[in-house]
């Protein structure tokens, strides 16, 4: 039978309502408390290093989101594992959790369509995702001048602009992932669970698998030097399939003018190159864009998938 | 009256000199072999001499007192004809009289000027010195004719020189003024246009625009001639003039430049910095100019670039380039395929026998925007698949 309209007529409704409960719950208040904690302190730290080591840099604003003094890392490495965290506490029961509390024929009851439920909570998580990070890279960059009494320059702005965008997709992606789970599986505990462990497996054991994989898969023959590359470059197309990996190529990428290349480079390449020459922004981005589009792409797609099972589900009231 | 006493005057002088021998013969018997006068004269080397009417003459005067005792005499000329001047100095002073020791000289100067209307002639004057017992005097003859003035002379001691562009040519010129006053010379020298020049006497530091020299005497200048430093190789003339009271010396200068061309490379708009995509050709136009002042010949250019990369000239050899021209050479860069993206120096180089120049040029590689335009097809497939999931499960 065929249906008329627009499927995604209420989508904001839900998406605004969806935000505003995140807002308010406590799961949200706590992950953000410990998100600009860690934030707070690692650019704290950053501060205090700048100061005692970098004498001039024309990019130091950058600086503030790359340097670390030990034990914390530093703001781009924190974000990489902590902002999945946030994440996954926004979606994790997303879905399942409709069906725990039997709401969710209460939902559908509404003049929407069930594209609206999904997209609407797609869309208010990452708008509470964009306004938690907003806020915290406005406060970045509020501590910055404070501490550092100087104002960020064009290059640091747009920088950390496109760098505030990548950190969003990559939020979205584990968001996506979350409401994947939430969809699949019934108990919001086991799907939690299940997030968690592709958040866990990524972020720390990925770098230990991948070495053991690519070895397995292009073994390095010790009488031809080739073999070593291709093992390389194995691994990195290996290590490239976490988002946590994209994530760091991306986060040193913009927020290192200097840096020019994310793979190996041969010595060949580096003939007559001008080390430490800041690269324009424009092409900082578009070497890392194959890794924002990776990324970009993936959440899409996890949500694609997502949206497919949920839609087909069996909905009792 | 004061005929009879000049007579009187004359008569004792000759008096005294007849007597004088026997007055030493009385005083010292060692001096009785001596046959020698003794007495008191006025001499001057100059008794005759030939003088310019209006123009003043200095005649150099000794009196010479022989005698046991000191003299004074007071001077006067005689036989001045009328509009004449005349004054006796003893140095810068003005005197009238004159007193000499015994056994001494004094150096006496008769500064004489005749009226610039006066008729040629030959004119007797007597200077007359007279003393407590006697006067004696000095005829002296003028002869007043308009006196041809010789010309200053002006003399190289190495009138050609021979140096490159940025030499510093130094003459050494020996000015002469034969004229009978000192003189202050204007100096001024004819160079072609674009040089430098300026005068100083003899190894001095100080830049001078004219210098005095005495009467008869000479003086030594250096002339410094500094060419434009982009003048080409030739012969070019200098002409020196000193001029002094209309009159002027003058001396001719040869000044060789042996050029050498000098290249200079400049990238396109002056600046020495490009971008170029990688594994995609780039033209830049290069300027090569010769600044040099010689013709710079077969012209080569070459460049080093980073391993992979491509580097061609268009034309990549110049037959030949006159000084200050300026040829247009096309330096297509293709970097490397695998070049990674940021600044690469290249070294660019113009060759010519006798002149060369390095440009380093920046190119700052762009990454190709194909994997950009992946990026947003993969997206896109993304998008794509999305929306073909809602056309299929939407509105349930």
């Amino acid at each position: 039978m065929r249906r008329e309209g627009s499927p995604f007529t209420g989508v904001m409704t839900v998406a605004f309502k969806e935000a505003a409960d995140h807002m308010t719950s406590a799961r949200m208040h706590l992950i953000m408390l410990l998100v600009l904690l860690t934030a707070v302190g690692a650019v704290y730290a950053a501060i205090g290093e700048i100061r005692q080591t970098t004498a001039e840099d024309p990019y130091l604003f950058l600086k503030l989101f790359t340097v670390a003094r030990a034990p914390l890392p530093s703001f781009s490495s924190f974000m990489a594992f902590l902002l999945p965290l946030l994440a996954i506490a926004l979606g994790f029961d997303a879905v399942n959790g409709e069906f725990g509390k039997r709401t969710m024929s209460r939902i559908l009851a509404q003049p929407i369509y069930r594209d609206a439920v999904l997209f609407g909570k797609f869309i208010g998580g990452m708008i509470v995702i964009a306004i938690a990070l907003l806020t915290l890279w406005l406060l970045m960059i509020g501590l910055g001048i404070l501490l550092l009494g100087l104002p960020p320059s064009g290059g640091d702005m747009a920088r950390g602009f496109a760098y505030f965008a990548a950190t969003l997709v990559y939020t979205g992606v584990w968001l996506a992932l979350a409401l994947a789970f939430s969809t699949v599986i019934r108990a919001p505990a086991t799907s939690a669970l299940a997030a968690l462990s592709a958040w866990l497996i990524f972020s720390v054991f990925w770098s230990m698998i991948t070495p053991l994989a690519a070895g397995a898969i292009a073994p390095v023959n010790p009488l031809d030097p080739m073999t070593v590359l291709g093992q390389v470059h194995v691994q990195q197309a290996l290590a490239r399939l976490s988002p946590v990996t994209l994530y760091g190529e991306i986060a040193q990428m913009l927020l290192d003018p200097a840096s020019r290349s994310v793979g190996p480079v041969f010595m060949s390449q580096l003939e007559g190159a001008l080390i430490g020459s800041p690269l324009p922004t424009l092409q900082s981005i578009l070497i890392i864009w194959p890794q924002i589009a990776g990324l970009f792409a993936a959440m899409v797609l996890l949500f694609t998938g997502a949206y497919v099972v949920f839609q087909r589900q069996e909905i009792r009231a | 009256m004061s005929n009879r006493k000049l007579f009187r005057g004359a008569l004792s002088a000759c008096a005294l000199l007849a007597c004088s021998p026997a007055l030493a013969q009385a005083t010292s018997d060692t001096m009785t072999t001596d046959a020698r006068p003794h007495g008191f004269w006025i001499t001057t080397p100059a008794p005759e001499f030939k003088a310019a009417p209006g123009k003043q003459i200095s005649i150099p005067l000794s009196v010479i007192n022989d005698t046991l005792s000191p003299r004074r005499a007071s001077l006067a000329l005689d036989g001045l004809p009328k509009g004449w001047t005349w004054t006796l100095k003893h140095g810068a002073m003005e005197v009238e009289a004159t007193m000499v020791n015994p056994d001494a000289t004094e150096a006496l100067t008769l500064d004489l000027k005749a009226p610039a209307d006066a008729k040629s002639g030959t004119y007797a004057l007597d200077l007359k010195a007279a003393y407590d017992q006697g006067t004696t005097d000095l005829p002296l003859s003028v002869t007043l004719a308009d006196l041809p003035a010789a010309n200053p002379t002006l003399k190289p001691e190495l009138p050609a020189l021979r140096g490159g562009a940025k030499t510093d040519f130094q003459y050494k010129l020996t000015l002469e003024n034969p004229g009978l006053e000192e003189q202050l010379f204007t100096l001024d020298a004819a160079v072609p246009a674009g040089f430098e020049v300026s005068f100083k006497k003899g190894y001095g530091s100080d830049e001078i625009t004219g210098v005095p020299v005495k009467a008869g005497g000479t003086e030594t200048v250096t002339l410094h001639v500094k060419p434009n430093g982009s003048v080409s190789a030739g012969d070019y003339p200098v002409k020196v003039t000193a001029t002094a009271g209309g009159k002027t010396a003058e001396a001719d200068l040869g000044l060789r430049i042996t050029g050498s061309p000098e290249l200079a490379l400049n990238g396109p708009q002056e600046r020495l910095s490009g971008s170029a995509v990688a594994g995609q050709e780039t033209s830049f136009p290069f300027t090569v100019v010769n600044r040099g002042s010689a013709p710079a010949q077969a012209i080569r250019m070459d460049a080093t670039p980073p391993h992979d990369w491509k580097v061609a000239f268009d034309p990549a050899q110049l037959p030949a380039l006159d000084p200050g021209q300026k040829e247009t050479v096309n330096v297509s860069v293709t970097p490397g395929a695998q070049a990674i993206a940021g600044d690469y120096m290249l070294n660019i180089r113009a060759d010519a026998p006798g002149a060369s120049q390095d440009a380093k040029f920046r190119v700052t590689v762009n990454t190709s925007t194909v994997w950009g335009m992946a990026g947003i097809g993969v997206i896109g497939t993304a998008l794509l698949v999305l929306a073909m999931a809602v056309l299929r499960y939407g509105r349930r």
